[in-house]
């Protein structure tokens, strides 16, 4: 598996990348491993504004829901449609093609500061 | 953290473990999902070690027992089982457990993990003068879960002949490996499936062999995280969950359990047989979301936006598809179709009172 070079990832299991101006928020593949079946995912309306660390969404395995904090502040511009359908996609694809939400964000290069480098994360928790 | 003999059978298969009740027990292997329906469809092997055996005879086990539940012991004939619990002075449940009848005057008590000790200390400070001996030999004694509806092929080919097998509800001794085993047909699961009890040092020898002999009907090993939903959707009640020492076996929806005309005392008979005819405003309902959502343990209830009571389980019920649970409420009026919601979340989602039969039972029972 190929795992994009600029995906950032939190203490707490989300991760952020850039792609065309654009950033990408999802879970890490060791969050999904460590979830199980996925089940249910809820995640915010368009244009809603996040700081760092809020909450935006929920994701629901078999035993139990966990909450999703925002790895960095932004305005939701997209959300990944299929997963409300197909939360099942989680445990299927590959993690960082299944973001969860796109956002506009005004201060990446301090937002994520203090996130890792995804080969640092994965250390980290392994 | 305890662990079972067969620590090392589920970290070789890639188990993920996780703490219950102070046992480090295996959650699921592959899946949960694919696990609780392979039990649907097949077969599943579960390690339940960590439940309690403890050993009950002598002349007046029968007298002593039948003071310590609301079920009728004495209606229990050799070999076999009765689903009971222990109740206190208010009526609330000590625990949930099996007794089974080995023979006259001789009792075995399968109790759950995280009430053993609780147990046993009722036990003995309930003896008085009783001639019993309370023997807890879970220390000594392993036990295997095999369910679904290939578990009766496959012991047949681990050993124990269909013609030899015990029949629902009841328990009988057999050989095996060189071991003497008791064999029981019960379960956690809404499935046909027998619990094997043998000595804690053949136990991963068994368990090998199952698994093994069942390779050929699609058996797989079952963490607890299909266990607890396979139990969900077959409605049946969790210590912890559902039970406990507040809630009595009328406001739990076993009243079934509760013998009317039973003479003889036991701890809590008064509250209970009042309720049973007087009736209950807590009640436990089971219900499906009607909203897309999980209800899940503690979310309240509400109807007419007054909160009426809490979630005691809830999930996704693998085999039907739908989102299910279980949960207390303080109203008499509602009833099986009236809907009613969750907080989720903070937000009100709607469910539907259903009847405890969310899974059509698929037992061969013979």
């Amino acid at each position: 598996m190929t795992v994009k070079n600029n995906i950032l990832c939190s203490k707490s299991h989300e991760y952020v990348f850039e792609e065309n101006g654009e950033y990408y928020i999802g879970i890490t593949d060791y969050a999904i491993e460590q979830l199980g079946d996925i089940v249910f995912v809820e995640l915010p309306e368009i244009n809603s504004q996040y700081t760092k660390g809020e909450i935006f969404g929920t994701i629901e395995s078999v035993k139990a829901a966990s909450e999703i904090y925002m790895p960095v502040s932004g305005k939701v511009t997209a959300i990944n449609e299929q997963l409300i359908e197909k939360p099942e996609l989680l445990n299927e694809k590959a993690f960082d093609e299944m973001w969860l939400i796109k956002v506009s964000s005004e201060n990446y290069a301090e937002d994520s500061n203090d996130l890792q480098k995804y080969e640092e994360y994965k250390k980290e928790v392994e | 953290m305890a662990k079972t003999f067969l620590y090392n059978n589920h970290i070789k298969l890639g188990a993920k473990m996780v703490d219950f009740a102070g046992w480090e027990m295996p959650v699921q292997y592959t899946s949960i999902i694919e696990e609780h329906n392979n039990v649907r469809n097949n077969a599943g092997l579960f390690d339940v070690s960590h439940m309690g055996e403890i050993f009950v005879s002598g002349n007046d086990a029968l007298n002593f027992l039948q003071t310590l539940v609301p079920q009728n012991v004495e209606k229990l004939i050799d070999k076999k089982a009765l689903y009971c619990q222990f109740t206190n002075e208010k009526g609330g449940i000590v625990d949930d457990l099996l007794i089974y009848k080995l023979k006259e005057s001789h009792y075995l008590l399968i109790v759950n993990a995280s009430r053993l000790e609780a147990d046993y200390t009722w036990l003995v400070n309930h003896k008085s003068n009783f001639d019993v001996t309370i023997d807890n030999k879970s220390d000594i004694y392993s036990m295997v879960a095999l369910q679904g509806p290939k578990a009766s092929d496959i012991l047949s080919e681990v050993g124990i002949k269909k013609e030899n097998q015990p029949k629902t509800f009841y328990i009988d001794k057999y050989k095996l490996l060189n071991e003497d085993i008791l064999i029981s047909r019960t379960g956690y699961t809404g499935e046909d499936g027998f619990e094997i009890i043998i000595r804690n040092e053949k136990v991963s020898e068994l368990w090998e062999l199952i698994l093994e002999k069942g390779k050929p009907y699609g058996i797989m090993p079952i963490g607890l995280g299909a266990r607890d939903t396979l139990r969900l959707e077959a409605a049946m009640s969790l210590y912890g969950n559902e039970l406990n020492e507040n809630t009595t076996p009328v406001e739990a929806g076993l009243s079934w359990t509760v013998d009317k005309d039973k003479k003889q005392d036991y701890i809590g008979k008064n509250i209970i047989l009042n309720q049973i005819q007087l009736g209950t405003d807590k009640k436990l309902i089971a219900f499906k979301m009607i909203d897309k959502a999980i209800a899940r343990h503690e979310y309240p209830i509400y109807s007419d936006n007054k909160e009426i009571g809490h979630v005691t389980s809830g999930c996704v019920a693998p085999a039907i598809g739908q989102n299910i649970g279980l949960g207390y409420i303080n109203n008499k009026n509602l009833k099986i179709n009236d809907t009613i919601q969750i907080m989720i979340r903070n937000k009100l989602y709607n469910a539907q009172i259903t009847d405890k039969n969310f899974i059509k039972k698929h037992n061969k029972g013979n």
